[in-house]
């Protein structure tokens, strides 16, 4: 009695089951199979080391031509120019780095070499100020230090800023002692910032994984994360966090086989480190918190060889990094819950929206009038991601194994090793599993209200993926010998996989023409100019509100003391999109602490590009503001318009104080 | 037993005090950055690492380790000077200072030797390598300056300003009123203020070049209640109203 077709039957589905199965455990098995190319006995090859150099300069040369086509308005060229500039620039230094037989001293030149040109890049989008809408943020309260020589001013436009100014301290520390700009200290920091930063997580992968090829393959892979080449470059301060946290990381990986008093003064130094961390940033302190106490907890769980001062120590830095962030916020009665809870909240809330396919935000992206990236670097971020993908499909495995006692590190007996509890080092451990970050940090990237979580998930994740990327293109991609195709497309990839951090580190990352509510694009001469008048003809600290980018400009350029709201519970936003003044938005006005009202009126010209004026939890806009509604202090008794250039308008209100 | 070499401390102390003699003397930008920035970003780290008696095993991580203290020395310094309020340039100065004497002090407290990673030799370098470096770092530099070129030329929008400034309490009783052309031609305009429908001023054929600013202040009369001023700038070329401000001028 035939009860079940026979391709059911458990003797005939065995067979291909094991033919599909045997394959894919191959590509992601555990068998490491790359043994390090003996490289520390190489030399540099310093010719190569020449041309390369030239060839980034000429990258550079190019990059800067696409943003002066760009600023002609001449789209094409400036794409052409820009694009060959940026792949010039990435494609062959990468190649060279991830090769498998170069010397260490060669692989870190060129690591260093590409991270600062990756600066550069980012310098030359504007080379002579601060644009970034964070970076006016810091920018301001550096320049509030400066004048009155004292720290922790109120912040209006960022109320965490005063209680983390770690980076404004360094800033004008070098200001003062060498008379530079702040804009030129700050930018002398953060190159140094990027090299040290490279240089830190080199010296950390090369640490826990024993191979400085695998090192130079995991910097590589970091720098295709979104927020490497321009978010960890702005002068805010997670660019200074995410260093010190680097280093941290590398500190502590560096003790790792050092005991007694040598180990009491490295723990030392990650004390003094973390304190520096915890009044720099947040966030930056709950990563070094969380890869500290990750650590910890693996170190108590490790069986077999770890020794209970290996235990200590981990569970005394951990301890550490977490108790001096609190202790900080709690001095500075600073509520972190406050400021970041509505992000995550609003983040997780629009993933699971997305996940039951209710996709409400969609309305809203189509409705904006976000610029279209370019066909080819819309297909480089999707490339990019699927390779990463791909890398960590083929290194997860590998990477738990090379965790394993170095007896047990072939076959899948190592990950069951790793799974009683046996293996060597705890913090590879960690960043294999801190590497699932990655696909939740690209899912969560697909919503608006998701984006901000993704990047700041992105950023940690990376640590782990660097590492898993790494292991997976060594040990199975590239091997030990690499001959034929097992050369070039692991180099090949590496390279796609770097461009895919720029493409995806901005939206229109050529200088143009004027933008409305695109943060760096909306920053020009005009708006500028009105910024200075103000502090000009009115003086500094006068009350303004405005948009958010004039916001900005009136802070930086114009020393006005801006706020957000009018009043309690009434944003400026509300009194500007009203056609007409209503009672409670007077009220607001007259009763309100606002002496000037600057309205830009390139505001009535199209969609934000970013999908708001004013403050990302507005009401998303379907067309773009009425100039009537822009102007309808004109018709107020008490409001007057005492400047006018065409396009931006300044009202003085302090006539309806009087009047009220 | 050779007594262990203290060089590198001495020479940290020695650039300490000439970075101190330095902001305390001299305004030379290009001779203060060559001292301050060495110090805040590695020499004090330096100090701090051969305090503590940090190992380091290469010239890169020796690096990257005092980069990270010294960032810490720094951080530290701007809260303690803050404390004692002097957040000046000759406040950081001395800062480093002591905490550079202080932690080579303490080092040499501690007698030991420095230790330090020596510096890899390159091999096989020619003197073309050296002509094409230099031949990019030109390149790169050049290119830069083209990119703050092209900036500054950046100019999209060309507009007039108009403005007129209320009286101030307690100053002269008089508008500032003023104009600036940033046009890319002269332009000629009419001006006409006048107060509560009132003609107060009148100017004719005001030719401003680009760039160029005018500017007036107006007497007015206080009266017992407040009055509206406005400004109207006409162009001579076709007489058509250009732009309008206003101003409350308070009552006495």
């Amino acid at each position: 009695m035939p009860l079940m077709p026979a391709h059911f039957a458990a003797g005939a589905a065995t067979k291909p089951f094991h033919a599909w199965i045997q394959p894919v455990f191959a590509v992601i098995g555990p068998d490491l199979r790359g043994e390090e190319v003996k490289a520390q006995s190489q030399t540099a090859n310093f010719g190569l080391i020449a041309v390369l150099s030239l060839t980034v300069a000429m990258a550079l040369l190019l990059i800067v031509e696409g943003h002066g086509a760009g600023r002609r308005g001449n789209e094409d060229m400036a794409l052409l120019l820009f694009w060959s500039g940026v792949v010039l620039l990435v494609v062959p230094i990468s190649f060279r780095i991830s090769w498998p037989s170069v010397a260490r001293g060669e692989r870190f030149f060129l690591l260093f070499l590409l991270v600062e040109a990756l600066f550069y890049y980012k310098a030359v989008h504007s080379p002579t100020s601060f644009v970034g809408h964070d970076e006016f943020l810091h920018w301001i309260a550096a320049d509030d230090l400066m004048t009155a020589r004292q720290l922790f001013l109120s912040n209006p436009l960022l109320q965490v800023g005063p209680s983390y100014l770690a980076l404004e301290i360094l800033t004008t520390a070098v200001a003062d002692l060498s008379g530079l700009t702040i804009f030129a200290a700050g930018m002398l920091l953060l190159a140094i910032l990027r090299g040290t930063f490279v240089v830190a997580l080199f010296l950390f992968y090369e640490r826990i994984a024993g191979s400085a090829r695998m090192a130079a393959i995991g910097c590589l892979v970091y720098m295709g994360c979104s927020t490497f080449v321009l978010f960890e470059a702005m002068f805010s301060y997670e660019s200074l966090g995410l260093v010190l946290c680097a280093l941290i990381f590398a500190i502590e990986a560096a003790s790792k086989d050092l005991a007694g008093q040598q180990r009491l003064k490295v723990v030392s130094l990650i004390v003094l480190l973390l304190a520096a961390l915890a009044v720099t940033h947040h966030l930056s302190a709950a990563y070094a918190a969380i890869y500290l106490g990750a650590v910890a907890i693996l170190e108590i769980l490790r069986r077999g060889s770890s020794t209970r001062s290996d235990a200590r120590f981990a569970a005394f830095t951990a301890t550490v990094a977490i108790v001096l962030p609190l202790l900080w916020m709690e001095a500075r009665g600073t509520h972190i819950t406050n400021y970041l809870g509505p992000v995550i909240e609003e983040g997780v809330k629009n993933l699971l929206a997305k996940l039951h396919g209710i996709g409400r935000q969609s309305v809203a992206i189509t409705s904006s009038s976000v610029p279209a990236q370019p066909f080819g670097m819309r297909a480089i971020t999707l490339l990019a991601v699927l390779l990463t993908a791909l890398g960590l499909a083929t290194g997860f495995f590998r990477s738990l194994a090379l965790a394993a006692p170095s007896s047990e590190r072939t076959g899948w007996r190592a990950i069951g090793d790793i799974l009683g509890r046996r293996w060597r080092d705890s913090r590879i451990v960690f960043l294999t599993v801190l590497a699932f970050g990655f696909p939740l940090s690209v899912a969560f990237r697909l919503s608006i209200g998701g984006w901000e979580i993704g990047n700041r998930m992105g950023t940690f994740a990376f640590f782990g993926v660097g590492l898993v990327v790494a292991v997976g293109i060594v040990h199975y991609w590239q091997h030990s010998l690499p001959q034929g195709w097992r050369r070039i497309a692991p180099a090949l990839a590496l390279s796609i996989i770097v461009l895919g951090g720029v493409t995806s580190s901005s939206l229109d990352p050529i200088k143009g023409p004027y933008k409305v509510g695109a943060d760096e694009q909306s920053i020009e001469p005009m708006g500028i100019e009105t910024a200075l008048w103000t502090k000009n003809w009115l003086g500094a600290g006068n009350r303004f509100t405005s948009d958010r980018i004039n916001r900005l400009l009136l802070a930086g350029y114009g020393r006005q003391d801006v706020r957000v709201a009018v009043a309690d519970g009434v944003d400026a936003g509300r009194v500007f999109r009203a056609e007409k003044l209503d009672s409670d938005e007077y009220w607001a006005l007259a009763k309100g602490q606002i002496d000037f009202l600057l309205v830009d009126l390139r505001l009535s010209t199209a969609l934000p590009v970013l999908g708001f004026y004013f403050e990302p939890w507005e009401l998303k806009s379907t067309r773009p503001l009425s100039a009537t509604a822009l102007l309808k202090f004109d018709r107020v008794n008490g409001i007057t318009r005492i400047y006018d250039n065409g396009f931006i308008v300044i009202y003085d209100v302090r006539g309806l104080h009087e009047r009220s | 037993m050779s007594a262990p070499s203290h060089r590198d401390l001495s020479m940290a102390c020695a650039w300490a005090t000439a970075m101190v003699a330095a902001v305390a003397i001299t305004d030379s930008v290009l001779l203060r950055a060559i001292l301050c920035v060495p110090m805040v970003f590695i020499i004090v780290g330096h100090t701090i690492l051969r305090a503590i008696g940090i190992r380091t095993t290469s010239l890169a991580q020796h690096v990257a380790f005092a980069v990270g203290a010294s960032l810490a020395a720094g951080i530290a310094g701007g809260l303690v000077l803050n404390g004692i309020d002097i957040l000046t340039p000759i406040g950081w100065a001395i800062w480093f200072w002591i905490v550079t004497i202080a932690a080579s002090l303490i080092a040499v407290e501690r007698g030991e030797n420095s230790d330090l990673p020596s510096w890899p030799r390159p091999a096989g370098i020619r003197p073309w390598h050296g002509v094409a470096f230099a031949v990019a770092v030109l390149i790169s530099t050049g290119a830069y300056a083209l990119a703050v070129r092209d900036e500054s030329s950046q100019q999209q929008f060309k507009y007039v300003e108009l403005w007129m400034l209320p009286p101030t309490n307690g100053g002269a009783a008089h508008l500032a009123v003023g104009i600036r052309n940033a046009e890319a031609k002269t332009q000629r305009f009419d001006l006409e203020i006048t107060l509560d429908d009132q003609p107060l001023a009148v100017f004719r054929s005001l030719a401003l070049a680009p760039g160029d600013t005018w500017t007036r202040e107006i007497p007015v009369s206080i009266a017992t209640t407040a009055q509206k001023a406005r400004a109207r700038l006409y162009r001579s070329d076709d007489n058509r109203l250009y732009r309008s401000v206003s101003a409350l001028v308070p009552s006495g």
